[in-house]
């Protein structure tokens, strides 16, 4: 298990825990990334949102925050 | 009239919505504010069937959770009964995901019915979607249309007119089963037995779902019926609430879905080539600008023939006047008209050729989805500020004039960030200024006028730092900024007669509204500046600037830069022309402002001997940060549709430039 800002870009991952508050929780997961969400990491750089794509969408998340998600790396 | 049927717009962000509020309406809308709130309201009328329809198009929002006044009113307004029909949108493209909001709606009892948009966008990513297999999954009417394509339009008015006639609201069933049989039920049950009974137009199990996600509002509402202590105890529990809910809709999503979509090949790359640069690190922010630059020069062309036109109108209805004047009208009669009511058409339709320009090109950039990546790309710089991303190209296209800027703001969503966008885009010295500053920068410090033009640069972004603060704590308040969780939409193909017919459809609006306001100013100032002389010394500003003197000398001006600051409000261009009239006595105040009297050509000669260098400099920083311009003020309005924050905006600007003249006018004279 691993923060989403280790993912690598082209690695894909299973969303196994999110934390925050409570309207992050509602923000992250009403955009499609909730537990079991298969995403794959599109572009992770210094000074830059990441950009994963997971349910057919490219999302772009702020980097900070986006420690909050735990993923497990798919094989 | 009969009483219109009442249909509400909801739906995710990217889902097509406002095409399809903008095809079903054409040119039959109202748009202005929530009450009381910083957010859009936009409502139209169509006619189908002999049947009158008044639809309103709910603000934007991913679900409806309480997390921000977008989705409080969206869910009120739905709640308190105000729709007949709810159409609830969901992108073909990305069906799963964009459920989420019809998932988030279930439980909710006024009906509704589905519409699945992007199919066009579906099919080209080799999905295929079987609407009726879906309608019959979720027992509800489903309607699919390519938002573009007029034709796809009569299956859906066939299926909601059946969803009017049927009236039923979604089958929630499946979903409440699912929320009963999961690792959270007991939480579920807990929630239903302090809710009790439904509220307006939420059903019991909706609240008790909401209650779980531990939603302020919901909370609010519980606690005026059931004990406070056991709903403080309630909510003392995980509050991994959401997670557990989002499981739920996502497996009710997955369930409906059964053998919906097809996909008959793989998508192609992920990202193309084009799409590597945009989001680049290196290469994103100057590929942004590059594209904004190219934008401007692009919404010149377009505004070119326009303004070409607006040109030509003085010189057609002048001597018409003319006429009148030679055929018997009084002479005052005469030039009361041109410089009003002439003036005013042909500003008014030069500020239309900028709006049109800029609106179709950055419609176009936000249309395909590339202005999505700007804000990727420019997220972490504008941030600071409380904007998104996009703003940049606003504040760029101010740099050629605040107009475009204020028009460009239409392609950000929330109306606050819009309108402190706009408030920001005054303090962005515009071309105008680039006309004027040099000119007389020159002639009082010679070489060194190009420090001035630095200077102008350096004060223009703490000026903007500042009123970000200022605006921003209302506009874009602090509890509701967050990280960015936004879509990069796929890129579309561009649908260039919609995007000329929605732009067409603003202008007639746009003219009506801001020819009144450029008149009824351009009266104000006629009679302000006019004089029975001829001279400056007759007018009415004359005498206020002279009596006033004193006053304005704190702020460093004199009775003739004071009144020129005044008239840089109307037109930032005729600085040079206005300082002209009151100095060397060339005409007079109002025809040099509405531009019709040129400046004298030993005006800088002229201005050295007649005011003191430390005067020039606070006087050139005062016009530069004072009120861009007349139409400038206008746009601003017309874009926030609020009077109330126009007049903000700008008595802020009139006051900061003073206070910005003081202080430069008091530094400089310790030094020069």
């Amino acid at each position: 298990m691993t923060e989403l800002t280790n993912l690598q870009a082209g690695q894909k991952a299973v969303i196994v825990a999110i934390e925050g508050d409570r309207r992050y929780l509602s923000r992250i997961t009403s955009i499609g990334l909730n537990i079991d969400c298969k995403l794959e990491m599109i572009q992770n750089v210094k000074a830059r949102p990441l950009l994963v794509y997971g349910r057919d969408t490219m999302i772009a998340l702020d980097r900070s925050e986006s420690a909050n998600i735990m993923v497990e790396v798919c094989s | 009239m009969k009483h219109p049927i009442k249909l509400a717009l909801l739906g995710q962000p990217n889902s097509g919505k406002s095409t399809i509020f903008n095809t079903l309406t054409g040119s039959h809308q109202h748009v202005g504010n929530w009450p009381g709130k910083t957010v859009e309201r936009k409502e139209g009328r169509f006619s189908h069937n002999k049947k009158d329809y008044l639809i309103v198009d709910l603000p934007g929002s991913y679900s409806l959770s309480a997390n921000s006044d977008e989705e409080i009113i969206t869910r009120d307004y739905i709640a308190d009964g105000n729709a007949d029909l709810v159409l609830i949108l969901a992108d073909g493209s990305q069906l799963e995901r964009s459920l989420y909001m019809l998932a988030d709606y279930v439980g909710i009892t006024t009906p509704a019915m589905l519409v699945v948009t992007m199919i066009d966008v579906a099919t080209d990513q080799g999905k295929t979607i079987d609407l009726e297999r879906l309608s019959t999954n979720l027992n509800m009417p489903v309607a699919g249309i390519v938002a573009t394509d007029k034709k796809t339009y009569g299956s859906f008015f066939k299926i909601l007119e059946k969803a009017l006639t049927d009236k039923h609201p979604v089958d929630d069933t499946d979903l409440y089963q699912i929320y009963k049989s999961g690792s959270q039920s007991d939480r579920f049950q807990e929630a239903m037995n302090m809710v009790s009974q439904g509220h307006k137009g939420f059903s019991r199990e909706w609240l008790a779902g909401k209650l779980i996600e531990q939603d302020e509002a919901v909370i609010d509402l519980i606690d005026q019926k059931v004990d406070d202590e056991q709903v403080a105890e309630y909510l003392i529990g995980p509050i991994t609430g959401a997670l557990y809910t989002s499981e739920c809709k996502f497996k009710w999503i997955s369930a409906k879905l059964d053998g919906v979509v097809t996909k008959t090949k793989e998508p192609s790359k992920l990202l193309t080539k084009f799409d590597r640069l945009a989001i680049s690190r290196r290469w994103g922010k100057p590929l942004a600008i590059f594209i904004i630059v190219i934008g401007i020069a692009m919404s010149f062309v377009i505004a070119g023939p326009i303004m070409m036109l607006a040109g030509v109108l003085p010189k057609v209805l002048n001597p018409l006047i003319d006429n009148f004047v030679a055929s018997g009208m009084s002479v005052g009669v005469g030039m009361f008209l041109q410089g009003t009511i002439v003036n005013a058409i042909y500003w008014t339709v030069a500020m239309l050729g900028f709006v049109f320009g800029v609106t179709i090109v950055f419609g176009f950039l936000e249309e395909v989805g590339y202005m999505a990546r700007v804000s990727y790309a420019f997220d972490g710089s504008m941030a600071k500020i409380g904007l998104q991303g996009k703003s940049i190209m606003p504040l760029l296209v101010s740099l050629g004039c605040t107009i475009g800027g204020a028009a460009g703001t239409r392609v950000i969503d929330s109306w606050g960030q819009r309108l402190l966008t706009i408030a920001l885009a005054w303090a962005v010295p515009c071309a105008a200024t680039f006309a004027v500053i040099p000119t007389l920068a020159t002639a009082f410090f010679g070489w060194a006028g190009i420090l001035v033009m630095i200077l102008l640069f350096v004060i223009a972004l703490i000026h903007i730092r500042i009123t970000a603060r200022v605006f921003g704590r209302k506009l874009a308040p602090l509890e509701e900024r967050h990280g960015l969780i936004m879509e990069l939409p796929p890129y579309h193909k561009p649908r260039w007669g919609m995007l000329i017919r929605q732009t067409l459809n603003k202008i007639w609006g746009i003219f009506k509204k801001a020819f009144f306001v450029i008149l009824v100013i351009s009266v104000i100032f006629y009679f302000l500046a006019y004089s029975p002389s001829g001279g400056v010394e007759g007018s009415i500003l004359y005498k206020i600037g002279t009596a006033i003197e004193p006053v304005t000398r704190i702020f460093g001006m004199g009775w003739q830069t004071f009144i020129s600051f005044i008239s840089s409000m109307v037109s930032k261009e005729a600085v040079l022309g206005v300082l002209s009239a009151i100095f060397s006595g060339t005409g007079n105040i109002f025809d040099s402002t509405v531009g019709t009297a040129a400046a004298s050509a030993d005006l800088g000669t002229i201005l050295v001997s007649s005011i003191s260098k430390a005067e020039a400099l606070a006087f050139m920083i005062a016009v530069t940060f004072n009120i861009p311009c007349l139409m400038a003020v206008t746009s601003t309005y017309q874009e926030s549709h609020s009077l109330k924050w126009t007049m903000r905006i700008a008595l802020y600007y009139f006051a900061t430039a003073l206070v910005l003249s003081a202080l430069t006018y008091h530094v400089a004279n310790i030094f020069i």
